[in-house]
Formats: structure tokens, sequence, C-alpha cells
């Protein structure tokens, strides 16, 4: 079996047509549904958070059976992942694509646990720390997309659970924590 | 012969009758007994052979085929029914209804994929996956007998011969001979063309694209356009051995 990465490829990746957009609608349907727990799967394996339409993203093509996916197609499949509210277009022109494996909500949640578990009810942090400070190796945490976490922040301080506030330097913002 | 007349001679005929029906009656008693006892003969050599041979009917396909092969050549369906004695006495109808749960299961399983049209080889090597753990194997035969006795079912369950591959049928979709003729030549590569089906069959094109485009609504075909040479490949996972192949060794 194929493997991109520690990553193992269903069965269906290896076979021609699912590259091509199906015309019949109950099979075009299946295949949509295929690519999107394909492509959220592997973002979550991966921790790749952003998909550029246009880019050499490694399940858009298999070089193994010599397809790749036509821009229609890729534009098909993200766009069912976003209206499954899984995913988010960062442009108007549908070419770069935010991928939520956890939804905003379930990020949060995970930043509160991470809060709890750690002791860090009253603290202050920085945003970058939360991304890549010690007490976040090893979580799912680790490396997330400042645009994600920020937003899971936001929703966290209008529940009233932190506040952000701007730190020294202009670049980065700090967190009061009030769990 | 001089016929005796009086009352003496309709007794003693009276007499000879009923010593004929006493000895008729003796004689089929006799019979009876007899079969009586070949049949208890039987039925405990049968049970012995249940005894002993149980397991093996369950595990072992060659020797499970060579029952059946018995039970045909004496007259008797083991499956006819799970109450009968044959049933009680070896569990074989266990087997193949269990057997024929599974393969509804595969069938729905894989439906989504191949249309409800899969490859008897493709079937078995989903059930032997499943059934790893029984360590019983499961040979075509056995499907076959198995799929045989879900059709009470009136489920809609068919063994379709195409070409040399039988494929085992879960809707009720109509193939005519046209589409078997298709499915027969796909079974090549996986995947036919439609001037190679012209070519092939002699058909025009417009008879190919009529069926392909059944099949295609039948969710029994996939289109492929991303070939470098431009041509678009109608590819049909019930046949496709580049599916099966790579799906057997997960």
């Amino acid at each position: 079996m194929q493997k991109l990465a520690d990553f193992k490829l269903p069965q269906f990746f290896n076979y021609p047509p699912y590259f091509t957009l199906q015309p019949v609608r109950d099979t075009r349907e299946k295949q949509i549904q295929l690519w999107k727990e394909l492509i959220l799967d592997y973002c979550k394996s991966q921790k790749i958070f952003l998909i550029g339409v246009e880019e050499d993203f490694p399940l858009f093509s298999n070089s193994a059976i010599d397809r790749s996916l036509s821009h229609e197609a890729r534009e098909t499949f993200l766009s069912a992942i976003v209206g499954e509210g899984r995913a988010e277009w960062l442009d108007k022109g549908h070419r770069k694509c935010l991928i939520l494996w956890h939804r905003i909500q379930d990020w949060a949640d995970i930043v509160l646990q991470f809060v709890r578990d750690n002791g860090l009810e009253d603290s202050v942090m920085t945003v970058e720390e939360i991304r890549s400070g010690t007490e976040s190796l090893g979580t799912e945490l680790q490396g997330i997309d400042r645009t994600i976490l920020m937003r899971a922040l936001k929703l966290l301080e209008n529940k009233g659970k932190l506040a952000l506030f701007k730190g020294t330097s202009a670049d980065d913002e700090g967190v009061k924590f009030s769990v | 012969m001089r016929r005796r007349p009086g009352i003496g001679g309709l007794q003693k005929a009276a007499a000879a009758r009923d010593q004929y029906r006493l000895l008729g009656e003796n004689v089929a008693k006799l019979r009876t007994d007899m079969m009586k006892e070949q049949l208890s003969t039987f039925r405990s050599q049968l049970e012995e052979f249940a005894r002993k041979h149980k397991n093996d009917i369950r595990k072992n396909p060659a020797f499970r085929a060579q029952f059946h092969e018995m039970c045909a050549n004496i007259g008797v369906d083991p499956l006819a029914s799970n109450k009968g004695f044959w049933a009680e006495l070896l569990g074989i109808g266990d087997f193949y209804y269990e057997l024929g749960v599974q393969i509804i299961e595969v069938c729905m399983l894989t439906r989504s994929h191949n249309g409800g049209l899969i490859s008897l080889q493709e079937l078995c090597n989903h059930l032997r996956q499943r059934r790893k753990k029984d360590r019983e194997a499961v040979t075509e035969d056995d499907c076959l007998r198995a799929i045989s006795k879900l059709k009470v079912l009136g489920s809609g369950f068919e063994v379709i011969t195409i070409g040399k591959k039988k494929l085992v049928r879960s809707v009720p979709t109509e193939l005519n001979k046209d589409h078997n003729q298709i499915l027969e030549l796909a079974q090549g590569q996986g995947f036919v063309i439609v001037e190679e089906v012209q070519r092939r069959l002699s058909w025009t094109s417009g008879r190919v694209i009529d069926a392909l485009e059944t099949l295609l609504e039948e969710g029994l075909a996939m289109i492929d356009n991303g070939h470098k040479d431009g041509k678009c490949r109608y590819w049909f996972p019930c046949v496709s051995s580049v599916y099966s192949s790579i799906g057997s060794d997960t």
C-alpha cells in the first residue's frame, strides 16, 4: 500500500476515475465524500492548516497512476468541505482554503483544556507561547495556525474566559486567562 | 380340472386367501423392519460421521465440497431447511446462513463503489478478510451455495457469468446483452475506450455510447479523463483487477 510520509492512503486513491469529476450525481456525491474524508484526515495527521488550490498539494496528484485533479475538481472537493463547516475560503477567488479538522469551537475547548492541564487558569501568556511554548509541546496546539488560534481565542474572549491585549512588541499579543 | 362345488370349496378358498394375506403381511413387516433397521443404521452412521467430521466440514473447503457432492448423489439437500435433521446434526446450515449474511454485508458496503455488482473473486477476498479470526476458509463454491440460498429472500441476489468471470449482482439492474459484452471487454484492463468497443464488437458509436451511458447512470461505470492520450476511459469497479488487487493486500 502506498504511503505519503506516514499516512496510509485509501484504495480509491489508486483508482484513476476518482481523479475525474464524475458526471452522474450519485457517483459524484460518493466521490466527493471520499475525497472530503481523505483531505481532512490527511491534514489532521500532517498538521496542515492551509491548502492552496494552485499549489502542489500531495493529495492532488498520484504519480503511481499518472493522474492529477483538475482545478475544478480541487475546488469542488474543498468547497464541499467548506459547506460542511470544516474549512473556509480565505479569498473570494477560492485560491486558499483554511482547513478546520477541528471546528473553531473545538479548538477553543482544546485551549481551555490546555489551560486547565497546565494550571494556567489565572496566568498570562503570549499567543506565540501557546503555539510554540514548552507547555504546548506534544499537544494539538503545538504549531497551530495563527489565524485559527486567534479565532479560537476571540471566541473565548467573547465568552469571558480570557482577555486579549497588545504586548510590548507590536506583532505579539498577550492573553490573560480567567477560566 | 373340475370345479369343486359346495360350501366346503368356498371355505377352502377363503382359508387359502387368509393364508396368503398372512404371509404377505409377514413379508411386508419383515421388509419394514429391515428398512427401519437400515434407516437407524444410516442415522447412527451419519451421526458418527457428523461427530467425527463436523469440524472438517466447517473448516476444510475441499471436504465441504465433497460432502455436498455426496449429498447430491443420494438426493439430499442439507441446506433445504435449518430445522431438518441434517442441519441439526451437522450444523452445516448455520455455516451457509452466516456466510449469506456476510455476503449481504459486503455487497451493501461496497455498493456505493461498484454500483451493486461485484466479482465473485473480490467478494471472496472481502469475506476472507472478515472471517480471518474464524480460521475458516471460504471458497467460491461456498459463496455460490450461500447466494443460492439468499434467493428465497427475494432480495435480488444473483450470480451472472460474464466472459470467464462470475459476478454477484445485489441490485435489480437489468443488464442486456450489450452491457454484458462491454463488461466482458473491460475484464482485460478494467476499463474500455469507445473506439476500442466499436472496433472489437463492430458496433456503431451510437450503440456503444448508449450502452456506456446506461452503465454510467446505473453507477456501474466511472469515467476517467486523466490519461495523457486524452481518450476518455470508462472504468468498471466490478471487474477491475486494479482495485481488487490493491484491496487484497491491506
